[in-house]
C-alpha cells in the first residue's frame, strides 16, 4: 500500500449506526462475546452455582425447622435459602459491576478510545452490565432448577406467582441498579472505591436476611432499621412471600414491598443517571479517563 | 553529558557483579515488597476485613434456628456458632491465600512485570515462595479479624496448652499443603491466564464436601470420600477437635488428621514441582509469560 492509498482509506466516509438500540446490542454482543471466550471459567462458574445449592440442602438438614416456622417461612431452609441465594447474584451484579467493568476499560486505556467514538455512552455504560446480569441469570436459573427439580425445594411457580415475582424482580434490578451508578460515578472520579462498592454489598447482603428470617433481627432494633433503607430487602420479603408462601399481587405485605421499591426506583434512578453523567464529565474535563 | 554509541554499548555491556543475595533474602524482599503496596490501600484492607466480618454474622443468625444434634453425632461440641465460623474463617483464608497466588501472576502480567521480574536472576520458585509467602501471612490477618469477631459473638473456644500446641502444628500443615495446591493454581494460570480451573475447583469442592458448614456425616456414603482428597477436610476436623473439645496432639483423630497431611504433602508437593516446571517451560518457549 503506498501512502495515497493509505490516506484515502482514512478518508473513507464508513457508515455508522446512529440508533442507540444498535450500538447497546452491539457493547452487549462485544461482552458476551469476551464472556464466552473464557469458557473453562463458564463452566467452573455452572458447576460452583451447583454446589452452593447442594450445600445449603446440607445446611437445611441442620435446621430446626420449628424455628424457621416461627418467623413464618414454612419449615424448608432449602426453599428459604434458595430464592436469596438465586437473587443475592443480582444484588452484586447490579452494584458492583458497571463500576468494576469501567474501571477495567480505563485501565486496559480503551475507555478513551471509546469515548471519541460517536457513541451513546450511556447506552455504553448499559451494555457494559450486561455481561454481569448475563452471568447472574445463568446463576438463578440454575439455582432454581438444581433447588426445585434436583433436591425437591418447594416453591410456587405458578403464572401468577410468576408475574409478581417478574414484577419484584425488575424494581430489584432497577432500584439496585441505580444504586450502581451512583457508585460508578463516584469510583470513575476517585478511582479507588472498588471496596467501598464491596462493602455495600456485602452488608446488604447480609442486612436483607438472605440466609436467616429477618425476624431475628428484632433482638437488635439498630441493625433492623439500617436493613429497611436498602431496596433489596424488601424485594427479598417479596420474592419469599411469593414463592414460599404462594401470596398474590394483592397480599398487603407484597403490595407494600412493591410500592416501597417503586419509591425507591423513583428517588434513585434520576440520582443514578446524574452521579453517572456528573464522574463521566468530570473525568472528561480533568483529562483522566485514562488515569488509574 | 554527551554518550558516543561505543560507550553506550560498553555501558551496557558492563558486567555488574551481582550475587550475595541468597534465595531465602530475596523471598523477603518479594514479602517486604508486596506489604509496602498492600499498606497503600488501607482504606481497602479495611473494608475488606469489615465484609468478611459479615460471613461471620451472618452464621451468629444462621445459628439461631440450627439444632446441634448431627455435630453431637460428629463428636464436636454442640455449638454450632463456633462450628460455623471456625469453619469459614479457615476456608475464606486457605481460599484467599491460594487465590491471590494466582492473581498475583495476573497481576504482574497485566502490569507488564512479570518478563522484567523473571528476566532478572531471581527465580522464578523465589518469586513464588515469596508471593505465596505473603498470601499466606496477609491471610492470616483476616483469619484472627473473623476468629476475634466470632468471639465478641459469643464462640466459645477451648484454649489449653496441649490445644494450642496441636492447632499450631495443624495450621502448619494447612499452610504448607495449600501452598502445593496453590504452586498448582500458579501453573494453570501462566497458561490459562483468566479463569483458574484449580482454584475454583478448590473453592467450590472444599465448601461442599469439606465440612465447613456441615459436618460430614450428614453426607451420603457415596459422597463422602470427595472430601477427603483435600488437606482442609483434615485440617479443619483437626482444628475443630482441639479449639471446641480441647484436644491435643495425643488424641487419635487429631494423630491421623496430622498424618494425612503429611502424607498429602509428601505425595502432591513433587507432583506440584513437576507440574509448575512443565507449564513455565512451556509458557516461556512460545514467549507467553507476559501475555494476559
Amino acid at each position: 500500500m503506498n501512502q495515497p492509498e493509505i490516506l484515502q482509506l482514512f478518508r473513507v466516509e464508513e457508515k455508522r449506526s446512529k440508533s442507540s438500540l444498535r450500538q447497546l446490542f452491539a457493547v452487549v454482543w462485544a461482552q458476551l462475546k469476551m464472556m464466552l471466550a473464557y469458557k473453562s471459567w463458564l463452566v467452573m462458574d455452572l458447576l460452583s452455582t451447583l454446589a452452593s445449592v447442594v450445600m445449603y440442602y446440607f445446611v437445611g438438614l441442620q435446621v430446626d425447622p420449628h424455628q424457621l416456622s416461627r418467623s413464618g417461612w414454612g419449615t424448608s431452609y432449602l426453599a428459604f435459602s434458595l430464592v436469596g441465594v438465586a437473587t443475592s447474584n443480582y444484588l452484586w451484579a447490579c452494584l458492583t459491576r458497571l463500576s468494576h467493568s469501567i474501571q477495567h476499560e480505563i485501565r486496559g486505556g480503551t475507555l478513551e478510545t471509546i469515548a471519541v467514538t460517536p457513541i451513546n455512552m450511556l447506552m455504553f455504560f448499559i451494555g457494559l452490565t450486561a455481561r454481569g446480569y448475563l452471568v447472574s441469570l445463568i446463576y438463578l436459573v440454575g439455582v432454581f432448577t438444581v433447588g426445585v427439580y434436583g433436591l425437591g425445594a418447594k416453591l410456587s411457580f405458578t403464572p401468577q406467582s410468576l408475574f409478581v415475582f417478574i414484577i419484584l424482580f425488575v424494581l430489584m434490578l432497577v432500584s439496585n441498579q441505580a444504586l450502581g451508578l451512583v457508585a460508578a460515578g463516584i469510583i470513575m472520579v476517585y478511582k479507588r472505591g472498588d471496596p467501598l462498592v464491596f462493602i455495600l454489598a456485602a452488608v446488604n447482603e447480609f442486612l436483607a436476611g438472605v440466609l436467616y428470617p429477618l425476624e431475628l433481627l428484632k433482638r437488635f432494633p439498630a441493625l433492623q432499621v439500617l436493613s429497611m433503607l436498602f431496596p433489596y430487602t424488601y424485594a427479598l420479603d417479596g420474592m419469599r412471600r411469593v414463592l414460599i408462601l404462594g401470596a398474590s399481587v394483592f397480599d398487603v405485605n407484597v403490595l407494600t414491598d412493591i410500592l416501597v421499591l417503586g419509591v425507591f426506583s423513583m428517588l434513585l434512578v434520576p440520582l443514578g443517571l446524574k452521579m453517572l453523567g456528573w464522574g463521566y464529565d468530570r473525568i472528561r474535563r480533568e483529562g483522566t479517563t485514562s488515569s488509574y | 553529558m554527551d554518550l558516543k554509541v561505543e560507550d553506550i554499548v560498553k555501558y551496557l555491556a558492563e558486567n555488574i557483579p551481582r550475587g550475595g543475595v541468597g534465595p531465602f533474602e530475596k523471598a523477603v524482599a518479594f514479602i517486604i515488597r508486596d506489604f509496602k503496596i498492600w499498606w497503600t490501600y488501607k482504606l481497602w484492607i479495611t473494608l475488606d476485613i469489615l465484609s468478611s466480618l459479615t460471613f461471620v454474622a451472618t452464621y451468629y443468625f444462621v445459628s439461631m434456628i440450627i439444632t446441634p444434634q448431627a455435630l453431637i453425632e460428629a463428636g464436636y461440641a454442640a455449638d454450632f456458632l463456633t462450628f460455623s465460623v471456625i469453619g469459614i474463617s479457615v476456608q475464606h483464608y486457605v481460599f484467599t491465600s491460594v487465590s491471590s497466588l494466582s492473581d498475583a501472576i495476573r497481576e504482574e502480567q497485566w502490569n507488564g512485570t512479570m518478563e522484567t521480574i523473571l528476566s532478572s536472576t531471581t527465580s522464578f520458585r523465589v518469586f513464588l515462595l515469596g508471593e505465596s509467602a505473603f498470601r499466606f501471612i496477609i491471610g492470616s490477618y483476616f483469619l484472627l479479624a473473623s476468629l476475634g469477631m466470632g468471639v465478641l459473638l459469643g464462640i466459645r473456644l477451648v484454649l489449653n496448652p496441649t490445644s494450642i500446641l496441636a492447632v499450631f502444628v495443624l495450621t502448619i500443615l494447612l499452610v504448607a499443603s495449600h501452598m502445593v495446591i496453590g504452586v498448582l493454581g500458579a501453573a494453570m494460570i501462566l497458561k490459562l491466564k483468566q479463569g483458574d480451573p484449580i482454584v475454583w475447583a478448590f473453592s467450590w469442592l472444599t465448601q461442599l464436601f469439606s465440612g465447613v458448614l456441615y459436618p460430614l456425616g450428614l453426607l451420603p456414603d457415596w459422597l463422602k470420600w470427595v472430601g477427603n482428597a483435600f488437606p482442609l477436610t483434615y485440617s479443619l476436623d483437626g482444628l475443630r477437635r482441639c479449639l471446641m473439645n480441647g484436644e491435643g496432639l495425643d488424641s487419635p483423630m487429631i494423630i491421623g488428621n496430622t498424618l494425612k497431611l503429611i502424607l498429602f504433602i509428601v505425595v502432591v508437593l513433587p507432583f506440584s514441582l513437576w507440574f509448575f516446571k512443565k507449564s513455565y517451560d512451556s509458557t516461556r518457549r512460545e514467549g507467553a509469560l507476559g501475555q494476559y
